[in-house]
């Protein structure tokens, strides 16, 4: 594919807090419309964080990302990018509409499309009922739908969703999973999963890569026994 | 800037170091302590030969002007009654406006929120409002505006403004990143994210900072009145300097007590604003607007 049709491009990137101890460094790296990239390997190793970059919360310490042909994070993307954190960014004393139009709200500038993209992504969800609850009242699991249909609300050219789908039980996993995919496919935008499960992240990807050893490579099978690439 | 991670054996040690330093310091100050052996002694003298038995004719009617009220309500024409009114007036007013204005500035002033260039003057502005005493602004602003009601309001929305200033900004500061980052990464604007996100996310502490405000007020709403500010105050004054002691015993009695139902009120307010309550607590909409308009 031409890289100019990229959604997401990463040339040289080397990520992590200090300069001193990278945590991880991309080479090259392209995310094209349509596409659900999986991203896998231990924990603390720097998997959210490179999900934080590409987000524009944390400079890279060398090399250039661009998200929607953006420079990352010089120039802010307003609605192009969903991003749902690791601990989901929810406003905890308000209510599921208001977080929901939060994504609305940078999605769009027209208030009416606004209402009813916050509308659909709630009953999308499952949350009619609970739309006027504050967020403390909701179970994590529920929890994770408001954010999910945060983004969904917003509709992003890129998704960036960081273990999105744990504290979900089989029957709403299956929801939001088949929500989120049929959004990046019916809209040709592209979805980053930061996944644990690495069965899971097989199964939902078309591309999953692992980061080992300091590096974000192509999953390969290899005989060596590192339980994320055996 | 690193963090420094805090145990609570070092904090331990931390304390006895700042309490045995403390103590030095004052035996500096104090020098000889000899010196305090008769201050006991002249309290009791002075409390029972000026201050007891308080002089409570200060709940009387006034015979000028004249009362028109009902007998069983007279007291509301007592130079008392009137005082306290006329301070939790001043202290109601104040805390509106001081929050009003504190909102934007704490937001402004910062440092997740607003860049250094903005974050910092606008800091050097609140401390500025506080570095005075209420006190201090009233006698400025007595000059300006004259006596009575209005230099007091203006004295103490001043000073709101600095002490609620710092107590916001350092809350706004003290709240959990990831839905800044959310919001920030999604691409809000910093009105948006401060409107939607930090508002709602910091509403409690700042509600409950306000309401800590209010008392604030009132209490130093009894000393502004001194320098013609308005208030309580005036009295107090007044009888201070006619060395009426049990009347002013009397006002002292009646502030501590209408200082007591601000803090009752206020700890009931303020339980809906702790973490326990949270679950409990109606939404915020829920409260300021009623439901049938929801």
């Amino acid at each position: 594919m031409d890289s100019e049709n990229s959604i997401v491009a990463l040339e040289d990137v080397v990520i992590g807090y200090e300069t001193e101890s990278p945590l991880v460094s991309i080479p090259n790296l392209e995310i094209f419309p349509g596409e659900i990239v999986a991203i896998a390997g231990p924990s603390g190793i720097g998997k959210s964080t490179l999900l934080a970059t590409i987000a524009g919360l944390i400079r890279p310490i060398s090399g250039s990302i661009k998200v929607c042909g953006a420079e990352i994070p010089s120039k802010p993307l307003r609605g192009s990018l969903g991003y749902i954190p690791q601990k989901l960014g929810l406003v905890r004393h308000a209510s599921v509409r208001h977080n929901v139009m939060l994504g609305a709200r940078a999605g769009t500038n027209d208030r009416k499309e606004r209402k009813d993209r916050v509308t659909d992504a709630i009953q999308q969800m499952g949350l009619k009922e609970k739309s006027r609850e504050p967020i403390r009242r909701l179970s994590g699991g529920q929890q994770r739908r408001v954010a999910t249909a945060r983004t969904l609300a917003q509709r992003p050219s890129i998704i960036l969703a960081d273990e999105f789908l744990s504290e979900l039980d089989e029957e709403t996993l299956a929801m939001v999973l088949e929500s989120v995919t049929s959004y990046v496919r019916d809209n040709n935008s592209a979805l980053i999963v930061v996944e644990h499960d690495i069965s899971r992240a097989k199964s939902m990807a078309n591309r999953l890569l692992v980061i080992d050893d300091g590096r974000l490579n192509p999953f390969i099978t290899k005989p060596k026994a590192v339980v994320l690439n055996s | 800037m690193k963090k420094i991670a805090v145990d609570g054996e070092k904090m331990a040690l931390v304390l006895w170091i700042l309490l045995l330093l403390a103590i030095v310091i004052l035996n500096g100050m104090v020098g000889d302590w000899g010196r305090l052996a008769g201050g006991p002694d002249n309290l009791v003298r002075f409390f029972f030969q000026s201050l007891w038995p308080p002089d409570m004719s200060v709940l009387e009617p006034q015979t000028y002007p004249v009362c028109t009220a009902q007998p069983i309500f007279d007291f509301t024409c007592s130079t008392a009654w009137k005082g306290v009114i006329e301070t939790l007036k001043i202290a109601f007013v104040a805390t509106v406006f001081g929050m009003v204005l504190t909102l934007p500035l704490s937001i402004m002033a910062s440092r997740n929120l607003s860049p250094r260039w903005i974050s910092y003057p606008t800091r050097f502005l609140i401390s500025a409002c506080r570095s005075l005493p209420a006190l201090i602004w009233a006698i400025f602003l007595v000059i300006l505006v004259g006596l009575g009601p209005l230099a007091g309001v203006l004295a103490m929305t001043i000073y709101t403004v600095g002490y609620l200033g710092k107590l916001q900004y350092e809350s706004i500061e003290g709240l959990t990143k990831t839905p800044l980052d959310a919001a920030n990464a999604i691409g809000l604007s910093r009105w948006e994210v401060a409107v939607n996100v930090v508002i709602p996310e910091a509403a409690n502490d700042l509600i409950s900072h306000s309401i800590f405000m209010f008392e604030y007020n009132f209490r130093s709403g009894t000393v502004i009145g001194i320098v013609g500010a308005g208030g309580i105050g005036y009295y107090i004054d007044l009888y201070l300097r006619f060395l009426q002691y049990d009347k002013v015993f009397a006002y002292l009695i009646i502030i501590y007590m209408v200082v007591l139902i601000i803090d009752f009120i206020s700890i009931y307010a303020r339980s809906f604003f702790t973490e326990e309550e949270y679950l409990n607590a109606p939404l915020w909409r829920d409260v300021l607007i009623p439901s049938w308009i929801n």
